[in-house]
């Protein structure tokens, strides 16, 4: 499970990893009105990642998280959203239908939808996967000028993360943002300021991952299926041998249809 | 045969549908031609709309009485409710129908629908959504179709499609009740984004049961419609001394003589639905409550008082609260009008739970609010008209609700003037059949046409071009900033030795692309409404509103007229000229000219621009270095003009004049 580490600290919101991934994912570079009105975060079918300003001199990078229990792939109806063999959410255009249920079921907001186009598509960051495919690091970890995406193994990350930390003391809030949020994420995020507008749960927060919320009623669906067929026709069978007992004969009630 | 239209209390009703029929399938046309974006008010902050949430999840919910009424009619075998199995189904049925066919509109790739019988993801509650719902349609088609087999004389088959029925209405219950609590389950999988009053671990238990409430109702005020409609023999009303009078001569509904209120027959029936339904109702009000008390997140929205407490509040007390207090009062009790109005009540709170859950749930999370186009209520209008009018050609033709069910005998005509034959030929030639309807589409077809055609459209920009050609290559750079034809040189590689070699670019330019290290300035001023763009948009709104005095609750929210030209998307080409404000701040003998941007002539120059970067060292280290480079801080110590001609063919400086 390969993902990117990204130190919010490092970050001068120079966009370059912006202009990489236009240029990677052949995305256009210039935004329709559309993406520009609707969406706060600027991110759309034509950005898989934009740079959010958190305040005044902190800036991060917002794409797709990867998610380890992503709900994307538990609401997708026809299996187009998998996860790929490094950890990426990757998405099918031959199954997708056009539902938009991955688009409800992200708690980042991340799956975007071509919404200019007649034929659309979902579109989303899928961690370079053409370039993970030749053992390249993904278009925007490499653009970066300052070092502030770092792409490798989670345990690596976590581990480099944690060095920061011991390394600058008080540099940082001692948090890495996506290692148990949402049952963990590849993409990780270090940071000297709170990340609640990126989409993350506040600080100390239990969060669970979209699929744990699911599996309730998930687990429970075969049982009510089983339960009311059973139930409901012996109930049924009861009923009518019941009422052919009453009347003495094989009267065969069918109801009002043979009033 | 020609059916007196005037007495027919259906006409009108009919007319409108057949109007919004023809409107819906011109937004149709519109829709698969200029695709979602463009006809629809869905974004990534909202991305399911009425089509989604109004036609298919309210739309299944509230035709839920296919299976309630089947149990108890089949099942239970409850002999009241037997008769109103069969309309049940036709409620069901058109429901269903309706709602997969709006679908098709939905989603994206329509074509694509059958992916999911092929393409599986189990783990997906819209998986189970889609294909419990498909079958149940299914089966609410081979529940109706003894009723069309019968008449269209197929005796045999009718017998066996008969004799299979309690099998179907099985199969239809345990369809159903998967697919209510996984229309709920839906939602689910956004705890973060769905507003705490709706999200709930229990919604999927919710749904059911509330729609189950709620489409018993909604088939109440369909039994009591289709009395009034087409059973005005069997009409009475009731005195005010309590008395009960046939009212036979109410066929004339043009003679009111006999009082407003005409009462439906069947009361008993209605009033023991009505019943059930309320208590189906009165148990999800505990739900509700008790899901209340058990979240407290949700318990301190409600008492917030924003716009979502209030809707919750209308949505609870119109269709639950009300309806269920309505059908335990006597007086009530004893009318089939005030019970269905009861049912209309629980019926649009049922619906308007819905629209809450899986629209209005979302603005506050999303930031953005989602107002449907003409478009898309067109077709969500048109496809339930044509369901409407599926009602009445399926109540007229078959015995849905009346076993003996047979179409009137023209009556009489009874022309006394010449007036009346105008009258006749809209009475009578023009509105019952084929010459009414071609009517209706001649007239609204194209004007629908002309209205509802989308005029969104996706301007192109122009792009600032890059200042004049510069050339990273060299040592020494000519800095035409205003593009004068007038160059100051720059010694890029002695400064970028001087503040540390290849990493120092960020020193001076304060973000570095790799291989152009001298940004144009459009390269980060293009998205002005980014967050993290430079130009800071909120201040300029919040500024402008304040300087020229503008209202409102949020007067920053009133000043995008301000800049943006009125009536047309607010984008940068839209947007008044900066300089307009901004004149002190650009002079224009300090301005870079920029062609075609924005119809502006002027920005702020890179002379200032440059300045800035390099003024400020250029001062504190003429203090530091005075010794070493005492006119650092002085301007001619760069500004030594370059004048075109001293260029080469290839701009390579020829000669240097000291000013």
């Amino acid at each position: 499970m390969a993902g990117m580490l990204i130190d919010v600290t490092r970050c001068t919101g120079c966009e370059t990893c912006v202009a990489a991934c236009v240029r990677e994912n052949h995305l256009d570079p210039v935004l329709a009105d559309r993406d520009k009105a609707t969406v706060p975060d600027g991110l759309s079918e034509n950005r898989f990642t934009t740079v959010i300003r958190l305040d005044e001199s902190h800036f991060a990078k917002k794409a797709c998280m990867h998610c380890e229990e992503p709900g994307c792939v538990r609401a997708c109806l026809v299996g187009g959203l998998t996860i790929g063999a490094n950890g990426n959410v990757e998405y099918d255009p031959d199954k997708c239908i056009g539902c938009r249920y991955c688009m409800l079921a992200c708690p980042f907001h991340i799956p975007r939808y071509e919404w200019s186009a007649t034929v659309p598509f979902m579109k989303k960051c899928e961690m370079c996967e053409d370039r993970l495919a030749q053992g390249q690091i993904p278009a925007c970890a490499e653009a970066c000028p300052h070092d502030a995406i770092l792409y490798g193994e989670r345990e690596f990350l976590i581990e480099q993360a944690n060095l920061r930390f011991s390394e600058n003391p008080g540099r940082y809030i001692d948090h890495i943002w996506g290692e148990h949020e949402f049952h963990g994420t590849n993409v990780l995020y270090i940071s000297d300021v709170d990340l609640i507008s990126l989409g993350w749960p506040a600080l100390n927060t239990v969060s669970h991952s979209i699929p744990h919320h699911t599996e309730t009623m998930l687990k429970a669906t075969p049982f009510i299926g089983g339960s009311v067929l059973a139930g409901v026709s012996g109930l049924s069978w009861i009923i009518r041998r019941r009422m052919e007992l009453m009347n003495g004969n094989s009267h065969d009630d069918k109801g009002g249809m043979e009033q | 045969m020609i059916r007196d239209s005037r007495r027919d209390p259906t006409r009108r009703l009919k007319d409108i549908l057949w109007v919004l029929t023809f409107v819906g399938i011109i937004a149709m046309i519109f829709r698969f031609a200029y695709g979602l974006g463009a006809t629809t008010d869905l974004s990534d902050g909202v991305p399911w709309g009425l089509w989604k949430i109004l036609n298919m999840v309210a739309g299944a919910a509230l035709a839920t009485s296919g299976f309630t009424i089947g149990f108890l009619g089949h099942v239970l075998h409850i002999k009241q409710f037997q008769k109103l199995v069969k309309p049940a189904i036709v409620v069901a049925f058109l429901g269903y129908g309706s709602s997969l066919f709006a679908l098709l509109f939905d989603i994206g790739l329509p074509w694509r629908f059958w992916h999911p019988f092929v393409y599986w993801n189990i783990h997906s509650f819209l998986f189970e959504v889609f294909w419990c719902v498909s079958f149940y349609f299914l089966v609410t088609f081979l529940e109706l179709s003894p009723t069309l087999l019968e008449r269209l004389g197929l005796g045999k088959l009718h017998g066996y499609m008969h004799r299979a029925a309690s099998v179907f209405v099985i199969i239809g219950i345990t369809l159903s009740s998967l697919h209510h609590t996984s229309l709920g389950s839906l939602f689910l999988v956004s705890p973060q984004r769905l507003h705490a009053l709706w999200y709930s671990p229990l919604i999927s238990v919710m749904f059911i049961v509330s729609a189950m409430g709620g489409g018993m109702m909604l088939l109440l005020v369909i039994k009591v419609l289709y009395s009034w409609w087409y059973e005005p023999d069997k009409l009475f009303h009731v005195t005010s001394s309590g008395a009960v009078v046939e009212c036979k001569a109410c066929a004339n509904p043009d003679d009111n003589g006999h009082g407003k209120t005409l009462e439906a027959p069947d009361l008993p029936m209605i009033r023991t639905l009505a019943t059930v339904a309320a208590g189906i109702l009165g148990f999800y009000l505990l739900m509700k409550v008790a899901d209340l008390i058990l979240r407290p997140e949700a318990m301190a929205t409600l008492v917030a008082g924003n716009w979502e407490s209030w809707l919750f509040g209308v949505e609870m007390v119109i269709g639950v609260i009300v309806p269920i207090i309505m059908v335990c009062i006597p007086s009530v009790r004893r009318s089939t009008v005030a019970l269905a109005s009861a049912g209309a009540m629980a019926a649009f709170g049922l619906m308007l739970n819905r629209v809450n859950t899986g629209i209005f749930g979302y603005f506050r999370d999303a930031g953005v609010i989602y107002v449907p186009t003409a478009i898309e209520w067109a077709i969500t209008l048109g496809v339930l008209s044509m369901a409407g009018l599926a009602f009445f050609f399926l109540v007229e033709n078959f015995s849905v609700f009346n076993e003996n069910w047979r179409k009137k005998g023209s009556e009489s005509l009874n022309i006394t003037s010449a007036f009346d034959h105008l009258t006749y030929v809209w009475h009578y030639r023009m509105l019952t059949g084929l010459e009414r309807v071609t009517l209706i589409a001649v007239i609204v077809l194209p004007l629908s046409w002309i209205f509802l055609n989308p005029s969104y459209h996706n301007p192109v920009f122009n792009e600032v071009q890059p200042p004049l050609a510069v050339d990273v290559e060299r040592d020494t750079l000519q800095l035409d900033g205003n593009r004068a034809g007038v160059s100051t040189m720059f010694a890029h590689a002695a400064h970028q030795e001087r503040l540390g070699g290849s990493e120092s670019c960020g020193v001076c330019h304060h973000l570095s692309l790799p291989g152009d290290q001298a940004t144009p300035c459009a390269e980060c001023h293009r998205y002005m409404e980014s967050p993290a763009d430079i130009f800071d948009h909120d201040a300029h709104k919040a500024y402008v509103a304040d300087s020229r005095g503008l209202g409102g609750i949020h007067p920053e929210n009133m000043s995008c007229a301000e800049c943006h030209q009125e009536h047309e998307a607010e984008t940068a080409l839209s947007a008044s000229n900066c300089f307009e404000c901004h004149q002190e701040d650009m002079s224009p003998t300090d301005a870079v000219a920029i062609q075609g941007h924005l119809g502006m002539q002027y920005a702020a120059g890179y002379h200032t621009a440059m300045h800035g970067v390099c003024i400020q060292c250029h001062d504190s280290d003429e203090q530091k270095l005075a010794y070493d480079n005492p006119e650092l801080g002085e301007c001619a110590t760069c500004h030594y003009a370059v004048q075109p001609a001293d260029l080469a063919d290839d701009g390579v400086l020829l000669t240097q004049t000291q000013e």
